[in-house]
């Protein structure tokens, strides 16, 4: 039972980065139907701009003792506003001029734009893996034999915290509905009166801010930063957004918690040598059966990419 | 791209070709039919191979330039006026002539030879495909490897536009193809012609190697083609997005399966291949592809693709059996990926599961989407001019990565399916002697 | 326009003038060396150490004037070429500097992927190749050109074993590596066996995986830290050290931890802090208190890169000191890139006791080092302090 609740923190964790990089991919995707490839090195690029943020305010409020954890919300709001003008601008140059082409010819600008900023991000910050700040002094709780970090519970706070806080924009602000008005039909809606370009920005700059958040709490809780971090955690988080069904972003988030707890419980039942190979069939037994998500509409003509 | 942007292109071009003239300089070219190219090029790698060398030392340059020149270019600086030069004398020099004096008398030989049935005369022009493609090749074994690859990165790009271009799927499970062929392949050839600790002794003298090859290859190929079924039974009930994913579940499962396996060793992969994938070889299976894809996308079943492609539910009224049409696709061309991926491994004669990777899947969609969908000259077009710039561009390190996915952006931008997309192969019309009214 | 084409026309034919007077002196007789390094792609750290360390060589040579061959001095160039980490870059990068640039000798590719097909070019045309740090057993096996200069696997796995049974007497271990990488891989298997030798069947009690890129252990550790082991054996590159240890602390693991010679590098106390003090690895060399030739190229490449030199570092100089002392003892420089390259070859074959960074080392008829390992252990001020040396 302890080995079990261990896990499933461990899991709760892990899931929620998924679940949060998720939350990005499906605003792209469920709102605009593209597939924002580039959204995994957003996340890069948010953890590195986290990365300046953070040592800045450290140099900065050092001295004045400020406690950790306001130099990490700070760091957190700064970071998610900087790296929203990122995906602003990759909508702006990469997706704009291609919103009457093939889908699918999006998703190469993307993948592009990903390798773009990856390597700028070499040759910024070098080839040397970076070290992230520890705001928190990491405090280790012993509840009846389960291990807890006090980073732990930070983490699963803070992206709860915001997956609710988007809850609330789609569904309960004018933006929010002009969103899900727009994943209805983005051919209709903008005659009444909704401008697709600045939905599609706004989309975006939700997407990455959101990425950017992620990408400081994954700095927290493993903390080397590497320019291709953002590559294999974006293409899981593609399939856990895309598990999720369209047109449900909080389906993408809890395909991501799904997919964080199906990796870290295949890896404690079988052996972990097994690992992908058992979570990536689940996957797949899970969309023959499901083909179209847990939350998605079946409307298949219009998945044309 | 938007027809008002085409109509200024096109427009610029023509302004640009009046004002500059080159319809008075390169004019004579339009009456070279394919055979006066071929005729061109085999002057001039004649000429490469006889005084190359001499011409080269004239130039100032250390060597002959094996790549056209890219590879000194941006390493040497100085030398690019050599180089350029040597390009002028060594290859355009000798096309211009043959274009300029011997247009006619090529034509009139190549409205002989078009009277002899297709088959024959295209075997005839691929021989002498082969012949100069070898002797310029043979100059340098650089350019073997080069070719090599590249002629394997034309079967990858080409079996991927079945899926992504003719039936409009997003398939990101051709590594895993890949990887299957070339594990097959090379299992085959290791049990029967290696001495090997895997496997044990080798069951068949290794003289025998290059006649079973191709069994292996094929084997190589039928197990991708199996494996595909995995992708292909799922993609009756979903499409589109959904088929991404279970494409990309597939290729992660693949790599994790061969891991896994301590036979075919694992994440340390498989070493000692016969180098049997040399360029007669490759060349071979590289037009066996391209004729056989090209035959397969315009026969009905390719035709039925295309239906599936623009609209399945239409094309289920219209009495295409979907399913039947997705599953044979599939295979079809989870087969030539398997082919491609034995032919990799046995050019390298070393696999590795790390090399099937989601880098090398975004080399292929790159390949693909650059030379455009639905088109066989297409994605020759890409597979070529992606290798060629990677190689050129390598000795600038770091900015060959913003170089490249900026091309890339570009081209999407402004030609969103890619350079020549949608285009039909009609090897008769490439081969039709020219000018003679 | 016309004007245009005249200076265009006229600024081709200087430059053109100006290249072509390299006939002049183009026929000299230059030593190159081809480096085949992975610059981009997946490990960018290795490629950029991998030339820096070549830099650093290739200023000695300059300031020494060329290497010297029978009382004459040649000069040397670098080829270094980019193989994107990828198996077949290497193998054309091996092609090009083989056919292309006639280098006399091959340093690298580093990882073992790429290592081992671009040393069956190396191999096939007769060009020595040395790997400074691929551990795999395929790279240099029944290839009489290609060497390497790390220790290899079947070495350092058993060491390992036999030092903790030596020194602390434990009898369960755990290991936790990456399935989908070779070296922690084949180290982790060789560990495994010596230590059941040691202490019989079934004592290596958690034997875990992860694949490469994943940056959450934690299922992992929590069974490694049920299993009742105590020692953990992480044979794993300095990022992922970092992340590991850090986790297993959190998850309440206070016994020891054992990592290999990947962990040697100044960035795993970077990288991992507090957490990885007390724990133990094998490596070549022990930064702190280190003496001789190996302190002063430390300081060295300090100085110049302003950061420590890991052991990709450490074991490209030794490569590339190798190469140099083997083409120094040349009876003479033919030109003749066919016979200078079978005689460097000879001269490596016959090299014993070369004096390294590294440590002392001689080939096997393999094409591989015979060298001592030693121990260290990372000190509560963050050193690599010598603890022990094994010899084989």
């Amino acid at each position: 039972m302890e080995y079990f609740l261990q896990n499933f923190i461990n899991a709760l964790q892990w899931g929620s980065f998924y679940a949060l990089i998720a939350l990005g991919y499906s605003m792209v995707y469920s709102i605009l139907m593209l597939f924002n490839f580039a959204h995994g090195d957003i996340f890069m690029s948010g953890a590195y701009i986290g990365f300046c943020i953070a040592s800045l305010f450290i140099f900065l409020f050092g001295g004045v003792g400020a406690p950790g954890w306001l130099v990490m919300i700070l760091t957190i709001i700064v970071s998610m506003f900087l790296t929203s003008f990122i995906g602003v601008l990759i909508e702006k140059i990469g997706y704009r001029p291609l919103r009457n082409a093939p889908r699918a010819s999006a998703a190469i600008t993307g993948l592009m734009i990903g390798i773009i900023l990856e390597t700028s991000n070499i040759a910024i910050f070098g080839t040397k893996r970076i070290a992230f700040p520890p705001l928190v002094e990491t405090v280790t709780y012993n509840i009846a034999g389960i291990f807890i970090t006090n980073k732990k519970i930070i983490i699963v706070a803070i992206s709860l915290f915001l997956m609710a806080g988007l809850h609330f924009f789609i569904e309960k602000t004018k933006w929010g509905m002009a969103m899900r008005a727009m994943s209805y039909d983005f051919f209709i809606v903008p005659l009444m009166g909704v401008s697709l370009n600045v939905i599609a920005p706004l989309t975006f700059a939700i997407g990455s801010a959101l990425a950017a958040a992620a990408g400081i709490l994954y700095g927290l809780a493993y903390p080397v930063l590497d320019p291709y971090m953002g590559i294999l955690l974006g293409w899981k988080a593609f399939v856990a957004a895309i598990l999720g069904g369209r047109g449900s972003i909080l389906g993408a988030a809890l395909a991501g918690f799904l997919l964080g707890f199906i990796e870290i419980f295949t890896a404690m039942i079988f052996p972990s040598t097994l690992r992908d190979l058992i979570a990536y069939s689940i996957i797949l037994i899970i969309l023959t059966i499901r083909p179209h998500g847990f939350f998605g509409k079946a409307h298949s003509s219009s998945l044309r990419l | 791209m938007q027809p008002r942007y085409f109509a200024t292109f096109y427009l610029n071009y023509k302004n640009m070709k009046r004002i500059i003239g080159f319809k008075k300089i390169l004019g004579f070219f339009s009456a070279m039919p394919a055979l006066g190219w071929l005729f061109g090029f085999f002057s001039a790698v004649i000429i490469e191979y006889l005084i190359g060398n001499n011409i080269a030392w004239l130039l100032g340059l250390p060597k002959i330039p094996v790549l056209f020149g890219f590879l000194i270019m941006l390493k040497k600086p100085l030398l690019i006026p050599g180089a350029l030069a040597y390009i002028i004398i060594v290859y355009l020099l000798p096309l211009t002539l043959t274009a300029r004096f011997f247009s006619g008398k090529i034509n009139k030989l190549a409205a002989k030879l078009y009277k002899l049935p297709p088959p024959v005369y295209t075997v005839f022009y691929l021989i002498f495909l082969y012949i100069i493609i070898d002797i310029w090749a043979g100059m340098s074994d650089y350019r073997i490897v080069t070719l090599k690859l590249t002629f394997i990165a034309i079967i990858l790009t080409l079996s991927l536009n079945v899926i992504n271009g003719y039936m409009g799927e997003f398939s990101c499970s051709h590594t895993g193809f890949m990887a299957l062929g070339a594990y097959f392949a090379s299992t085959v050839t290791l049990i029967l012609f290696t001495n090997d600790k895997l496997f044990g002794e080798a069951l068949l003298p290794s003289y025998l190697a290059p006649f079973l090859f191709p069994i292996a290859l094929i084997i190589g190929g039928i197990a991708a083609a199996l494996g595909s079924l995995l992708v292909a039974i799922p993609s009756f009930r979903t499409r589109g997005d959904y088929l991404a994913i279970i494409s990309l579940a597939f290729m992660f499962i693949v790599k994790s399966l061969i891991e896994n396996l301590e036979v075919l060793g694992g994440a340390r992969g498989m070493g000692g291949q016969h180098p049997l994938a040399n360029l007669p070889t490759v060349f071979i299976w590289t037009i066996l592809s391209i004729w056989i894809i090209n035959n397969f996308v315009t026969s009905i079943i390719g035709k039925a693709t295309n239906a599936v492609r623009d609209n399945e539910t239409a094309a289920n009224a219209m009495t295409i059996n979907t399913r039947r049409t997705k599953i044979v696709t599939f295979m079809f061309a989870a087969f030539w990926a398997g082919v491609a991926g034995g032919l990799f491994a046995h050019v390298l004669c070393y696999v590795n599961p790390g090399t099937f990777g989601i880098k090398k899947l975004a080399e292929i969609f790159t390949m693909v989407y650059f030379g455009g969908l639905n088109s066989i000259v297409g994605s020759i077009i890409g597979a070529v001019a992606f290798n060629l710039a990677s190689e050129a561009l390598r000795p600038l390190e770091l900015f060959k990565w913003i170089i490249i996915p900026v091309i890339m952006i570009l081209i999407m931008i402004y030609r969103p399916t890619g350079l020549v997309a949608f285009k039909e192969f009609d090897i008769k019309k490439i081969l039709a002697p020219k000018g003679d009214k | 326009m016309k004007k245009l084409s005249l200076i265009l026309t006229a600024i081709f034919f200087t430059l053109f003038a100006l290249s072509s007077s390299g006939w002049c002196w183009g026929k000299k007789k230059i030593i190159k060396i081809g480096i085949n390094a992975p610059i981009t792609g997946d490990i960018p750290k290795v490629g950029e150490n991998t030339k820096n360390t070549a830099k650093m060589w290739l200023e000695d040579i300059e300031k020494a004037g060329g290497i010297e061959i029978a009382g004459k001095k040649y000069p040397v160039e670098l080829v270094i070429e980019d193989n994107e980490a990828q198996a077949e870059s290497a193998v054309k990068v091996n092609t090009k500097m083989i056919t292309e640039d006639e280098v006399i000798t091959v340093i690298g590719p580093q990882s073992s992927k790429q290592a081992i097909p671009a040393g069956g070019v190396a191999d096939s045309y007769a060009t020595p190749m040395i790997s400074p740090w691929s551990t795999n057993p395929d790279t240099t096996k029944d290839r009489p050109y290609v060497f390497r200069g790390c220790f290899l696997d079947p070495f350092q796995g058993p060491m390992l074993a036999n030092f903790v049974k030596e020194e602390f007497g434990f009898t369960k271990a755990a290991v936790l590596y990456d399935v989908a990488s070779d070296y922690p891989k084949g180290l982790a298997e060789y560990f495994k066996q010596a230590w059941e030798k040691n202490n019989g069947e079934g004592s290596v009690v958690s034997y875990e995986s992860f694949t490469t890129k994943d940056a959450d252990f934690s299922s992992q550790l929590t069974k490694i830290i049920n299993s009742g082991a105590e020692v953990l054996f992480v044979p794993q590159y300095y990022n992922e050290v970092a992340l590991i240890v850090k986790q297993a602390r959190e998850l309440g693991w206070k016994k020891p931890i054992l990592g290999s010679d990947s962990w040697g590098s100044s960035e795993t106390i970077t990288l991992c802090g507090s957490d990885c003090y007390g724990a133990f690895f094998s490596t070549h060399y022990a930064s702190a208190g280190a003496e001789g030739i190996t302190k002063e190229f430390i300081d060295r490449y300090k100085k110049k890169y302003s950061y420590v030199p890991d052991d990709v570092c450490a074991l490209t100089w030794d490569s590339l000191k190798l190469a140099q002392k083997a083409i120094e003892a040349l009876v003479e420089f033919s030109g003749d890139i066919k016979k200078d390259r079978e005689n460097v070859k000879k001269n490596l074959a016959e090299i014993a006791n070369f004096e390294g960074v590294t440590g002392n080392m001689s080939f096997t008829p393999d094409g591989d080092p015979v060298k001592c390992a030693i121990i260290v252990k990372i000190s509560d001020a963050g050193e690599f302090r010598f603890y022990k040396s094994v010899c084989p």
